[in-house]
């Protein structure tokens, strides 16, 4: 692998042992997949940052290079964290986790990154254009970035995206590489009308997508124009939930797929997949794990929830209010969270008696104190790993039915 | 005794045995795997249950959440990694957690990828395995 002068230096140490350090985990790195030298990278996306996420351990790598003296070398947006930093005291977090939350936040403060805590930064005025290399955490942002809006990262692990904001470098390996971007296997939407699709729909077939696809370039045919972004997102957290999938093609929907030809870059699809009504339904019933929709609780936002959701979410409440013993979560973000404040759409929903909450994740929250055993979601990201995470049985709709399902 | 040696592509350098804990189906280990204590809980994972530390951990590739390398590093942290990992294909994803807990931690544990005969059919969970690894050659070595 071919490094500069500058680079060499760098993994040698004369910048310090906290650059000497993400060097060679870059270098290693490259090696490993067969890169041939290192590109400037201009934006990261840093998944580990919540407590819960990366641990004691995690805590214990960001403070050693926050000490060591790294400073983040471009714009660096964090993901979520494991409190909401304001409302923590509401919900019973435990003191430990608070605490450490604070000084994992301190240790990326310290060396530059922006307090964005959020799982979709790309919806939060991110400056990432279409061709940029950039590295990025968290597998929904990654598949968006990288398919909706035509970046390039790999699915950067947690600590690569650190090490990579410290030296404003990756090694080009995998999707940096325009032959790593061709599609491989054709999913064709068989009589679907996909205008008529829900978030729901489009997660559950970005579930299906995701796994069968495996990690291959799974190319899209058939999707309408109509689909919005709120639904890529749907669609892209599912994809990467079920697959290791870092990049999808939508024919001319997403930017490298104007046609079926440029998706595919004038090869053949490997393996052609249809997928229709009967995969629709198989992949939305097999989320639930319980009949009837008797939820504790409605969780929406995963991935969190834009300022657009939140409008919608109002207008699904209007005249609606909390049942007894039940719950309605909303997850979302700061920057959404201001904008639905300055609309008036964020008192619409605080007076239903639901919680909008900030920074986190409810597969990251404490919510033993809750009694929470049944939830109801439209995320399917969120029916995979609730019943390994929390226990919780899950049953999966609409967001119509999950509104409703915890309303009256 | 017969010795059996499946070379494979070295990942990261060490030498490691333990029992084989092998699966045929990806894992995601976030969500997957408790790093406390070293049990796989995944949904519908036919290893849910199963026990990963000290074990050489056989599957084929990982899945999912870019949470994976933390799990790992916390995993070495709390005594309960395995001893050292087979994949199919290994995701750089998990590679990472092995190289910082190195540093971190100095503990090494060997990984290796693209073994010449599949050892999912070879080899059976339980099964002592040795897994070795430099920086160009790497191999896989049972008794049967």
């Amino acid at each position: 692998m071919f490094l500069t002068t500058e680079e060499e230096q760098s993994l040698q140490g004369e910048q310090g042992e906290a650059v000497q350090l993400a060097m060679s985990v870059l270098v290693k790195l490259g090696k490993m997949y067969g890169a041939d030298r290192m590109i400037r990278i201009e934006n990261v996306h840093v998944d580990a940052s919540s407590y819960y996420g990366i641990s004691d351990a995690g805590m214990e790598f960001c403070e050693k290079l926050a000490e060591e003296g790294a400073a983040y070398k471009v714009p660096t947006t964090l993901c979520i964290a494991s409190i909401d930093f304001e409302r923590h005291a509401e919900f019973d977090v435990a003191q430990e986790c608070v605490e450490k939350q604070l000084r994992i936040s301190e240790a990326h403060l310290k060396m530059g990154a922006i307090p964005s805590w959020t799982c979709t930064p790309y919806q939060c005025d991110s400056s990432v254009r279409f061709g940029q290399n950039i590295a990025w955490g968290e597998s929904n942002a990654i598949a968006f970035v990288n398919s909706v809006i035509g970046a390039r990262t790999i699915r950067c692990a947690d600590f690569v995206d650190i090490c990579a904001a410290i030296t404003g470098l990756m090694p080009r390996f995998d999707l940096y590489l325009d032959d790593e971007r061709k599609g491989s296997v054709l999913f064709k939407l068989d009589n679907l009308d996909t205008r008529y699709f829900t978030s729901a729909d489009y997660a559950a077939l970005g579930y299906y997508v995701g796994g069968v696809a495996d990690s291959r370039v799974p190319v899209l045919q058939g999707v309408s124009k109509t689909v919005s972004v709120d639904q890529l997102k749907a669609f892209s957290a599912a994809v990467s939930t079920s697959g290791s999938i870092g990049l999808f093609h939508m024919c001319e929907i997403t930017p490298e797929a104007k046609n079926l030809d440029e998706a595919f870059g004038g090869e053949k699809p490997s393996e052609t997949v249809v997928f229709g009504q009967d995969e629709l339904s198989e992949v939305r019933n097999s989320f639930s794990t319980q009949d009837g929709p008797e939820p504790d609780i409605a969780i929406l936002g995963c991935p969190h929830y834009s300022v657009e959701e939140l409008r919608e979410a109002a207008h699904l409440l209007k005249n609606r209010r909390l049942a007894a013993n039940k719950q309605l979560w909303i997850f979302t973000n700061r920057c959404a969270q201001e904008r639905a404040e300055q609309m008036g759409i964020l008192e619409k929903i605080n007076e239903t008696g639901a919680k909008v909450i900030c920074d986190t994740c409810f597969l990251l929250f404490p919510t033993a104190a809750w009694e929470l055993g049944s939830i109801a979601t439209d995320s399917a990201k969120m029916a995979h790993y609730a019943p390994g995470l929390g226990k919780f049985r899950v049953s999966f709709l609409d967001k119509v039915q999950c509104i409703e399902s915890v309303t009256k | 005794m017969k010795l059996s040696r499946i070379l494979c592509n070295p990942l990261l350098s060490g030498v490691a045995s333990g029992p084989a804990l092998v699966t045929s189906q990806p894992i995601c280990f976030w969500g997957g795997l408790d790093p406390k204590t070293g049990t796989i809980t995944e949904r519908d994972h036919e290893l849910k249950g199963q026990n990963v530390a000290g074990t050489v951990f056989v599957f084929p590739t990982g899945k999912g959440s870019s949470t994976t390398s933390a799990i790992l590093l916390e995993s070495v942290r709390c005594g309960t990694a395995p001893a050292a990992i087979v994949n199919l294909k290994t995701e750089p994803i998990l590679v990472i957690g092995a190289i910082i807990a190195e540093k971190l931690y100095d503990r090494v544990i060997p990984i290796v990828d693209t073994p010449e005969r599949d050892p999912i059919k070879v080899i059976k969970s339980g099964e002592w395995v040795e897994v070795n690894a430099s920086e160009t050659q790497g191999w896989i070595q049972l008794r049967k």
